[in-house]
């Protein structure tokens, strides 16, 4: 399947950080000016506190690389409308997150939109 | 008459009996506001807003700080604690998923709380960290100080003043063994800091923490700050927290937030 890194936008302001990162730990790993957009398949969610992870495999330039992206806790996105189901191996999604200020390969959560029928989740202006 | 009469002695028995079984089993008794729900705490985890340079920075973010009102030294402190987190390196010592927030700082932490209220005491419980703080009401007073210890919540005893729990809260560890800070901006109190806090409900829908701050070690002065908190709708869940049960963000040796990939290796460049 193709996939790939379709967009890197950078913003002047943090308005897209994601404070429930705040929880349990400093947020100071992620560059919260710039949103990075992926397009790849679910590996799997990891739903369990502090935070969930969603792990989603990317292929670029054939080269298939997983990226481990970071959300709010459980509890608090459940509140939200978030279930363990919420994002299941397999799913095709484009996801948008704050990256790794070294590069590598993981970020926080922003938003996600489904390949499946288009709905979206998170934030996604 | 006399009909009348003995209702209303049955009425009286039967309040006493209630406020007598509402003691016994620690019932709310009414005489006692109603707290019930879930509340959420307004505003980021920035200790206090109402000082915070710039505003609304956030905690966390480098440059952000504010202004208790403290002597050289802890002044000196927080500075060093304000470049290290410029750099990434203050660690938040509930990040290792080991130790309670402390106090006053279980005022102050994002997910919900719930504030039960008996004759007795009254129970704070955050479901975050999680945390429980204990505030008893029943008229005993702190333990005498070769009876106490510095703990993470401290010893906290309070008395009612119509609708408002007044409470202090002392024997706290505050930054004496750097596992206990106030805020991720790099804010902390010593062990001999001293808390009043007064507790109550603004309105049906606000909680509100008035609390004031001595330390006789760090501040020149009492510092007040105020915390609110939004009932959340009928029927909200507070849910099991577990924080050691999948925490991918360990800290370093140095005091680094790691990111540890699916396999539970690191996958930050720096590992120090």
């Amino acid at each position: 399947m193709k996939s790939l890194i379709s967009a890197l936008l950078v913003t002047t302001a943090a308005v897209l950080a994601v404070p429930a990162l705040l929880a349990h730990h400093s947020a100071s790993m992620f560059d919260d000016t710039k949103v990075l957009e992926l397009t790849g398949v679910v590996r799997e969610m990891q739903w369990a506190n502090p935070h969930i992870w969603i792990q989603v495999v990317v292929t670029d330039n054939g080269a298939k690389k997983e990226w481990s992206l970071e959300g709010g806790s459980p509890n608090s996105l459940s509140r939200r409308g978030w279930r363990s189901t919420t994002f299941k191996p397999g799913d095709v999604v484009t996801v948008r997150l704050n990256p790794m200020k070294d590069g590598t390969l993981a970020g926080a959560f922003i938003g996600a939109r489904f390949a499946s029928d288009g709905h979206t989740i998170g934030r996604w202006d | 008459m006399r009909f009348i009469a003995a209702v209303a002695v049955a009425i009286l028995c039967g309040l006493a009996a209630t406020v007598a079984s509402a003691q016994e089993t620690g019932a709310r008794p009414a005489t006692l506001p109603d707290w019930s729900g879930a509340w959420l705490m307004q505003g980021p985890t920035v200790f206090d807003a109402a000082t915070v340079q710039p505003k609304n920075g956030r905690a966390g973010e480098p440059d952000v700080r504010e202004f208790p009102p403290y002597n050289a030294e802890w002044e000196a402190i927080y500075k060093k604690h304000i470049e290290l987190v410029k750099h990434g390196t203050f660690p938040d010592p509930i990040s290792t998923c080991g130790t309670p927030h402390g106090f006053p700082r279980v005022m102050n932490v994002p997910d919900v709380y719930e504030f039960a209220v008996t004759a007795q005491q009254v129970v704070i419980v955050t479901e975050n960290g999680p945390n429980i703080l204990r505030v008893y009401t029943d008229g005993r007073t702190h333990p005498a100080p070769e009876d106490l210890w510095p703990t993470y919540n401290g010893s906290s005893v309070g008395h009612w003043e119509g609708d408002t729990l007044v409470f202090t809260t002392i024997a706290l560890k505050g930054f004496s063994g750097k596992d206990v800070i106030v805020d991720r901006t790099g804010l902390v109190l010593s062990d001999v800091s001293r808390v009043t806090t007064r507790l109550r409900k603004v309105d049906d829908m606000t909680m509100e923490a008035r609390m004031v701050i001595e330390d006789a070690k760090a501040l020149t002065a009492p510092w007040s700050v105020a915390k609110r908190y939004r009932k959340q709708p009928p029927g909200t869940w507070a849910w099991d927290y577990a924080c050691a049960e999948n925490n991918r963000n360990p800290i370093s040796g140095s005091g680094r937030t790691l990111t540890l990939g699916p396999d539970g290796k690191p996958i930050d460049k720096v590992v120090d």
